[in-house]
């Protein structure tokens, strides 16, 4: 495969890859349907925000959030089935209880190990050992501004955090678990080692004094944005979100065969970061995952960092490894 | 073995399907083998019987859900019948997920009595009364609601709670009721299409 040039970097020599939105196809269908999947992610952001603005405190609460997040997801799942990206990734039984397995532990286990050791306990560690006060200043602005800056800065830890786990081999072992899925479906963004799923949810919000309705209204622009990295649909997402945020196009490119392509797309939410510093590729892939494509089981997902890693200190401290014969 | 057999109904798909009179075991066998000729899957044909084994298969397989099996034709007094016998990790391991997810909320209660952090404390002692929280001039003259100041903080409802492990072992209780019937069916439909196909 000759690969596109996209900067100083050749695209998709390893496995197929399109690159350029001209070359992306669009949504097939009667003028209902072109119209339903050209508005849904807009109009979805922005009746998720106007509703988490103006809804009376009573209701404005982490656990709305949550139905409101189960909610969407479902919705989601129902439009998977309805206009899918690739049959090829299409949802199956197994691929749906797999995904969900990963849901839960978000949910259950991580979420625990995040009460006792997560960035929030750490930042509250930090400020009572310094005597730092919380940022108040913070507090006082628009609540859509904090909403964004929260949101933001989250994002722009995430984006390092995970161009570091592509570039510094003892973070890529859990992160490389996450680039054996060979399809992209609404809850594949849970799909990973857990020890990664705990690093990639560490930020620094814990320093700063907002709103509580500004953690909700950031929280939205995670799932109404973010969401769509892992989605098998197709929408014709209007010019401006596409530059602005992460689509299933940027993802699938980041999550395809093509090692090159991988090394691109790695904001969560807002692809102008990676626009910022040079990482961002406008283009797609259907062919997905590591090794050729193959499938790697929860119980090896669960495992393969620490073996990975053992093998690699042991080829460090010059002892061989057993390797079958031919 | 009468007491496993008992049980492995949870993670073996068995079933049998007659295959017309005019076709041999051979022509059957032939007619289902583009269905292990995929990644990861090995298989073995000798006289009336087809073992096959999966390993990390495709997530588009069409028999993804099973790991191996065994495929047999029997000469009955009607026909052949294709008589087969499927076991599969993914059914077993949702059958017993909920009893994980059961054991995750429980040790949810169990850290939650010994939690000495100081969010768990503040939780357990009446939330103070916040003094008046700044509103910017914009969000008043945008209509949004005044900030709670009841000491009800929206974060306090992040505090672990078993009730989403109580949930998820409802959801993969009801996956797996729902997987063991419709990959049951599937891959009925599945021998069928491929053995009835002209």
């Amino acid at each position: 495969m000759d690969g596109i040039r996209v900067g100083n970097r050749l695209i998709g020599t390893q496995a197929p890859v399109t690159v350029g939105w001209e070359n992306i196809p669009r949504v097939e269908g009667g003028p209902f349907k072109q119209f339903v999947f050209t508005w849904f992610q807009p109009v979805a952001l922005f009746a998720l925000l106007a509703f988490w603005y103006y809804a009376p405190n009573s209701i404005a609460k982490a656990s709305t959030a949550i139905g409101i997040g189960i909610g969407f997801k479902v919705l989601l799942l129902g439009l998977e089935w309805v206009n899918p990206r690739h049959e090829s990734w299409r949802l199956t039984w197994k691929e749906l209880a797999t995904d969900l397995f990963y849901v839960g532990l978000t949910y259950t286990l991580i979420r625990l190990a995040e009460n006792y050791i997560g960035s929030g306990v750490m930042a509250k560690a930090l400020q009572h050992h310094f005597h730092w006060e919380k940022l108040a200043w913070f507090i006082g602005l628009p609540i859509l501004v904090q909403a964004f800056l929260i949101s933001f800065i989250f994002d722009f830890g995430q984006y390092w955090m995970h161009r570091g786990m592509h570039n510094w081999y003892p973070l890529w072992l859990p992160h490389s678990v996450h680039h054996y899925i060979t399809q992209l479906n609404v809850n594949k963004g849970a799909v990973g080692n857990p020890v990664e799923l705990f690093l990639i949810g560490l930020g620094i919000g814990g320093f700063f004094d907002f709103i509580p309705r500004a953690a909700l209204i950031a929280g939205t622009f995670g799932l109404a944005i973010g969401t769509y990295q892992h989605i098998n649909v197709r929408f014709n997402s209007p010019r401006w979100w596409r530059f602005l945020f992460n689509t299933t196009e940027h993802h699938s490119l980041h999550h395809s065969q093509d090692y090159e392509a991988t090394r691109s797309n790695y904001a969560g939410s807002y692809i102008f970061i990676d626009r910022m510093f040079g990482t961002c590729i406008d283009g797609e892939a259907e062919l997905l995952g590591m090794e050729g494509g193959r499938r790697m089981s929860i119980r090896e997902q669960m495992t393969y960092p620490f073996t990975e890693g053992w093998k690699t200190i042991r080829q460090r401290m010059g002892r061989p490894i057993a390797v079958p014969a031919e | 073995m009468i007491g496993r057999r008992a049980i492995d109904w949870i993670w073996h798909v068995r079933g049998s399907l007659d295959i017309g009179p005019t076709q041999s075991a051979e022509d059957a066998f032939n007619r289902l083998s583009p269905l292990f000729r995929q990644a990861g899957t090995s298989h073995e044909c000798s006289n009336n019987t087809l073992i096959f084994r999966k390993k990390n298969q495709a997530a588009q397989d069409r028999m993804a859900v099973f790991d191996g099996g065994i495929l047999q034709i029997d000469t009955s007094m009607s026909g052949p019948v294709l008589h087969y016998d499927l076991n599969s990790r993914a059914l077993l391991f949702c059958f017993l997920a909920p009893l994980l997810f059961l054991a995750i909320a429980q040790l949810t209660i169990l850290t939650g009595k010994f939690d000495t952090t100081p969010a768990a404390q503040a939780i357990k002692q009446p939330a103070p009364k916040k003094p008046g929280i700044p509103m910017n001039a914009i969000d008043k003259a945008l209509g949004a609601p005044a900030p709670d100041t009841s000491g009800k903080d929206a974060a306090q409802d992040k505090k672990p709670s078993p009730t989403p492990g109580y949930v998820f072992a409802g959801i993969f209780a009801a996956l797996y009721v729902i997987g063991r019937w419709l990959e049951a069916r599937l891959v009925r439909a599945l021998f069928r299409a491929h053995l009835l196909v002209s």
